[in-house]
């Protein structure tokens, strides 16, 4: 009854895994990983008799990887009738469609990209989910906007939202006496009394024009237009809108102007690492970034002090809102062959105790009604607001990639042609619609 | 002389020859001839004749590179005429591709010149030189980045000159220079290459008998060695001009097409369309840049058959 040595026939060791095991421990190192890969893989299989379904969960944070391994070891634990395999390459997606085999579950930064594939049909419904009424209206609005399946239906569900505003140095403000900025007039002001001591007001990096797309262009917008309602899809069966970012936007772009002239000499040459080093090292007041550079600037400057206040553009504080964009949302492929299943893991992940773990964790804003205040006083300072549901999803974002809008305006920054940004962008989004235009009414 | 010797110059009629008919053809085709080439040919047409095939059915389409597609006649050329921004790539990218086979081809072969003089540790002058052959264009380019960012800007204001203090790169104007700069330093190696092979073809005697007819230094070189080594030049503009239209890596790398969309080669804009949604606009613009990028080798090619130089 001595097992064959040799490792030729995998699958009838499988068939009968138990009684193979006295000779797996023989087996050199690499054989055993092996054979113990192919071993849990048709343990699956051989139970699926059983009732355990797989489903895959494609996740789009590469930093969260380890934090979702151990929700989805907490959901197999609490239900082990399913099996959930986390895959993380959402580049992965498109030729999961084509080939007919999609992830089941994904969690995906919602944007002009997702919003096209929901466009497209290829999530389920979620608005009968338990946990979508716990969503804050306000943060499903952020999904919603970009236009809804039919008219009615939820593609996905909020996890978490990163918010953006103004980051700056505590101990530069209060070595001036600068209060945070509440109106427009008062940021400017703070901006003078930091030039007047020599100290850059506002950090620039125009190299890296992603930056100066997500927070010069952006926070200036989404202060003073209503960025969501400009990019309203038309309803159904209405001529398409024409927008004009030269009527629109004009008044933010003579804003920006301001702003720009606040920033470091040199701040073209500078880029995004750039920034974050010379803001740790106190070489500027005040700095345009979202809390990803928060993690870059505290592994160089542990005990720095730093706060996060949104950009306000008027002279109303009431009007001021902060950058938001949904980082993670979660959705199910219309296609899943475990709709039940699919369903039961987004209800685990949505419970609001995972719900603002993660967010806690991450520096992010829970997109659920009743989130306890953000403790990180990090970005606290944009918690207020997040409560009040005041937030703007950033005017870049709503573009059509075919639109170069981040070298517009990195053209912009260098040259100070704020007509020549706008016409370009109102010349490029009508070619791009016009050559769209036969895709939407196929 | 390692080098010299690798790089003697094939005998100038030896060019290898594969249309040349088998001698049996009419009797019975070669076995070994069919299966070197059945393969190869198998091979070429799985990844490349069948690819590019699909890419032309999809130009005439509005397909997203994912979901539903319908053919649209000839819409998306009619369009990418009536696309300034196309327009722009493809004028900096002949512009780039002009100017960099110019600057690459003269100073290249001012090098080979150089090179071949009877200098002293002439071999490991010419291996000193071969390095930047080595390092990808990607490498290159990024050194390169923070050169023109930080180090020369910082130079320059201590020395006070200061039309160099701030970046080239974020000069709309002058971020070209940088491009071609970074080009120039990366493929002038291979091209001096070519040229010295060229130069050590060239018989002692000949330049002899014009020193004896009394010859000074700039006669025997526009006289003697660049009639030459004129076959040499032809390839090597011909394949630095084709290779510089697909300009891509090096300036990703530099300017990232901008500042603006100051540098945004051809390359670029179609990659553009793989992220952009714009995937059969964007395949319309591939195949106008096949066509073009043809023509001119044809063009290229009767010139090479009139000078009767083999590639």
């Amino acid at each position: 009854m001595l097992p064959d040595p040799s490792p030729t026939a995998p699958h009838s060791r499988a068939a009968t895994p138990r009684r193979r095991r006295t000779a797996l421990r023989r087996r050199t190192a690499a054989v055993l990983a092996v054979t113990l890969a192919s071993g849990l893989a048709l343990s699956g299989c051989a139970t699926a008799g059983s009732d355990v379904v797989t489903i895959q969960f494609m996740q789009n944070k590469p930093e969260a990887v380890e934090y979702f391994a151990d929700l989805v070891q907490r959901f197999e634990e609490e239900n082990p009738d399913i099996r959930v395999v986390q895959g993380n390459s959402e580049a992965a997606l498109v030729p999961g469609l084509i080939r007919g085999t999609p992830p089941d579950v994904t969690t995906r930064g919602w944007a002009y990209a997702s919003a096209d594939f929901a466009a497209k049909g290829i999530y389920a419904d979620l608005s009968d989910l338990e946990a979508a009424d716990r969503v804050d209206p306000s943060a499903q609005e952020l999904v919603n906007s970009w236009g809804q399946y039919n008219g009615t239906e939820v593609s996905a569900l909020p996890f978490s939202l990163a918010g953006a505003g103004v980051i700056y140095n505590e101990a530069i403000f209060a070595q001036f006496g600068v209060e945070v900025p509440t109106t427009w007039d008062e940021f400017v002001a703070a901006c003078e009394v930091f030039a007047a001591n020599g100290v850059t007001p506002v950090y620039g990096t125009y190299k890296d024009s992603w930056t100066l797309a997500q927070g010069l262009f952006d926070y200036t917008t989404g202060g003073l237009v209503d960025v969501a309602a400009f990019y309203a899809p038309p309803e159904d069966g209405a001529a398409p809108v024409t927008r004009s970012y030269t009527k629109t936007f004009a008044p933010a772009v003579e804003k920006m102007k301001t702003i720009l002239s606040y920033t470091q000499k040199g701040a073209a040459t500078r880029s995004y690492p750039d920034g974050n080093a010379a803001f740790a090292k106190g070489e500027a007041a005040m700095y345009f970034q979202g809390p990803w550079a928060l993690s870059e600037i505290n592994g160089i400057n542990p005990d720095m002090q730093i706060g996060t206040f949104a950009l306000p553009m008027t002279n109303d504080p009431a009007d001021t809102k902060a950058r938001v964009n949904v980082d993670s949302a979660l959705s199910i492929l219309r296609t899943t062959e475990h709709p039940a299943e699919a369903r039961r893991f987004v209800e685990f992940l949505m419970q609001p105790e995972v719900v603002e773990a993660f967010n806690t964790d991450h520096a992010a804003f829970s997109p659920l009604t009743d989130a306890p205040a953000q403790a990180n006083p990090q970005i606290a300072g944009l918690d207020p607001l997040f409560k009040a549901g005041r937030y703007y999803q950033g005017a870049v974002t709503y573009m059509p990639p075919a639109v170069p809008a981040q070298n517009y305006i990195q053209y912009f920054a260098g040259t100070g042609n704020g007509e020549g940004l706008l016409r370009n962008l109102d010349e490029d989004t009508q070619r791009v619609a016009d050559r769209l235009v036969p895709t939407t009414t196929n | 002389m390692t080098l010299p010797t690798l790089l003697e110059a094939p005998p100038r009629d030896a060019g290898p020859a594969p249309a040349a008919a088998p001698p049996r053809r009419h009797a019975r085709l070669d076995r070994t001839y069919l299966v070197m080439l059945v393969p190869v040919l198998a091979l070429f047409s799985l990844f490349i004749v069948f690819p590019a095939l699909t890419g032309v059915l999809f130009s005439f389409t509005n397909y997203a590179g994912y979901g539903d597609w319908k053919f649209i006649g000839a819409l998306n050329y009619v369009n990418m005429f009536k696309d300034p921004t196309i327009l722009q790539a493809y004028l900096f990218t002949f512009f780039f591709a002009l100017v960099s086979t110019l600057v690459v081809n003269v100073l290249s072969l001012a090098l080979a010149l150089a090179l071949n003089a009877k200098i002293k540790w002439r071999t490991g002058m010419r291996t000193l030189f071969f390095i930047p052959m080595v390092l990808s264009g990607l490498v290159v380019a990024y050194v390169f980045n923070y050169l023109f960012s930080n180090t020369i800007p910082a130079l320059a204001d201590s020395l006070g000159f200061t039309p160099l203090a701030s970046s080239i790169l974020s000069d709309e104007r002058f971020a070209w220079i940088a491009v071609v700069f970074v080009t120039v330093w990366q493929a002038a190696p291979g091209v001096t290459i070519i040229y010295l092979a060229g130069l050590q073809s060239i018989p002692g005697e000949v330049h002899e008998a014009a020193e004896l007819d009394g010859a000074g230094g700039f006669r025997k070189f526009a006289s003697i060695t660049l009639p030459l080594i004129l076959g040499y030049l032809v390839i090597n503009v011909i394949l630095g001009f084709k290779g510089y239209l697909g300009a891509y890596e090096i300036i990703v790398a530099l300017t990232g097409g901008g500042p603006g969309t100051a540098t945004q080669s051809v390359a670029m804009k179609i990659f553009s369309g793989f992220t952009g949604g714009d995937y059969a606009y964007q395949m319309a613009n591939a195949v106008v840049f096949f066509i073009i990028t043809v023509a001119i080798s044809l063009f290229q090619l009767r010139i090479i058959q009139r000078r009767g130089v083999s590639l």
